[in-house]
């Protein structure tokens, strides 16, 4: 009499399937959530990489802000021009002209620049060494030791000669410096062009004070000011409004430059075909491999 | 009053001395996996909780009427092809499996719909691990307890009625909500902690786990001596006799 049993067991979970169905296609009904068809399109139009450089939690929940109107549909830095388009596409509306932003560092010293500097021997890092009093005569500025460099996961950002550098090429904008750097002197601003103009000085003393700490820093003569509209004075320091900084105001602008007694604004950006020709006929230092047997493991680990 | 101290002993014995996840090692998924957060814990502890008694409700009572040898409705039923000694001897039992994970998987449908609609926040924090929650072995893992006090039992008073099935699934929900809001609680306070860099993330995550887990070793035996002090010894129950 196996077939009964056999019989038995199909009916067992045939009976089983038609309840659990029908309860459960009741559950879809009663607990039924209306989810906007255009919510599934933006995620799907997102990277998904829910870094959070939006702003919200992760890819979803800007994607409900987008549908929502809360946000605007260029947020995602990582999906950049091409994904704008395509969330503008889904809510059918225009795409808002928008700048990659990039990391400016405002200090313009290298070490021979630097006054007043004392030896530190404690751990090299900016974040240590930004607790220790008189480690250089300028406490605004950059230490050198290198914290936006280990924060760079693009290997777009190195100390050379005492300063952090932007490699402008490599950079993503992803804003990990600015956010490593102790003394905040890097900034992400809108890179309008390939090239914008800076202030390479965060120091807000005084002039006469600037010039015993340093051979660069700003001393706040006004002189940029006086020449052009886009500057204004800040606790001794110049500032850039990147708000309005176009290209209508390049004739005031290097005027401001050429005045400028330390030669404090610089042009930050990708390399102009000029500056290519200057270095033309130089080559690049031979690569030295790490060699593992000597170098310090960076394992930060202190028992 | 056996029927009490046996719930109790249940109960206890779910929660505490043999905690499904510190020890008999089941549901490490969603203990590894959710337990991020107190709240997030907290709230995939009550989602186990519900899951599991729902099961346990499905499974006893599909074991008890249909599965096990002898079950009145696979009985009946056999009975109309088959001479009554026959139907009582038919085993469904090779069903158990297929018919929890069945049960789980429908129940945890259901839980997933009810949270989506009233705790979104929730709903999205638990993600990919509501669906897991399937595959969640502590939930098998007290379904097929609850069927190895019902089907091969010897003593017919042995068997487990519904009232038992629900404590032991109840409270091991409870025993799980319990394991991994500590373990939450450590990990929260973990995060401010210099780890070796070798160990982070998931290793010392099982370490804290199995420290753990020799922390509840100390619970071995408070179920056994609480039977003793419960049940009256044969002493004291022939001197209430005489009087």
């Amino acid at each position: 009499m196996i077939w009964v049993t056999v019989s038995l067991a199909a009916a067992t979970m045939v009976g089983m399937a038609v309840t659990m169905s029908y309860i459960l296609g009741w559950a879809n009904r009663a607990f039924h959530v209306d989810v906007d068809s255009r919510v599934e399109a933006v995620i799907d139009a997102l990277p998904g990489a829910n870094c959070g450089g939006c702003g919200y939690v992760g890819c979803s929940d800007y994607a409900e802000a987008v549908v929502a109107g809360k946000a605007p549909v260029s947020k995602c830095t990582v999906g950049g021009d091409s994904c704008a388009a395509a969330l503008a596409g889904i809510m059918g509306v225009e795409v808002a002209q928008s700048w990659p932003y990039r990391p400016i560092v405002h200090c313009g010293a290298h070490y021979d620049d630097r006054l007043d500097r004392a030896e530190y021997h404690g751990e090299k890092k900016c974040s240590a060494a930004n607790l220790v009093a008189g480690v250089q005569g300028c406490t605004y500025g950059c230490l050198g030791f290198g914290d936006c460099e280990r924060a760079c996961e693009f290997d777009a950002i190195h100390v050379i000669d005492g300063l952090a550098t932007v490699d402008y090429e490599k950079c993503v904008g992803c804003g990990a410096c600015a956010k490593a750097c102790p003394r905040n002197i890097i900034t992400m601003i809108p890179f309008k062009y390939e090239r914008m103009l800076a202030v390479t000085c965060s120091n807000k003393d005084i002039g006469d004070e600037v010039k015993v700490v340093c051979k660069v820093g700003c001393i706040g003569c006004r002189a940029c000011s006086r020449f052009c509209s886009l500057f204004h004075m800040e606790e001794n320091l110049p500032a850039i409004d990147y708000d309005k900084y176009c290209g209508d105001f390049m004739e005031e602008l290097s005027k401001a430059v050429q005045k400028c007694p330390r030669k404090g604004l610089v042009l930050m950006g990708k390399p102009s075909p000029r500056d290519q020709e200057a270095v033309s006929d130089k080559t690049l230092p031979r690569v030295i491999e790490a060699d593992f047997k000597t170098t310090v493991d960076d394992t930060e680990w202190w028992g | 009053m056996l029927y009490f101290t046996d719930i109790i002993l249940i109960a206890l014995g779910a929660a505490l001395v043999n905690n499904f996840v510190l020890y008999y090692f089941v549901g490490i998924c969603p203990f590894i996996g959710v337990s991020r957060r107190i709240d997030m814990a907290i709230g995939m502890g009550f989602a186990v909780t519900f899951v599991i008694s729902i099961a346990a409700l499905l499974s006893w009572t599909i074991t008890t009427f249909i599965l096990m040898p002898g079950a009145p409705l696979s009985k009946f039923v056999a009975g109309w092809f088959m001479p009554p000694d026959a139907a009582a001897k038919v085993d469904l039992t090779i069903l158990s499996y297929v018919v929890y994970i069945f049960a789980i998987a429908s129940s945890v449908q259901f839980v997933e719909m009810y949270v989506r609609r009233f705790y979104p926040s929730l709903y999205r924090s638990f993600g990919v691990f509501l669906p897991l929650i399937t595959t969640n072995c502590a939930i098998l893992f007290a379904c097929l307890i609850i069927f190895s006090h019902i089907v091969g039992v010897d003593n017919p008073a042995d068997v487990w009625d519904l009232g038992k099935s629900l404590t032991l699934a109840v409270f091991g929900g409870v025993g799980f909500t319990i394991a991994i809001t500590i373990m939450a609680g450590i990990r929260e306070e973990l995060e401010l902690c210099d780890v070796p860099q070798s160990l982070r993330g998931a290793g010392i995550t099982l370490l804290v786990a199995g420290i753990l887990a020799m922390a509840f070793m100390g619970f071995t035996g408070v179920d056994s001596g609480l039977k003793k002090a419960m049940t009256p010894s044969p002493v004291q129950a022939q001197q209430s006799s005489r009087e």
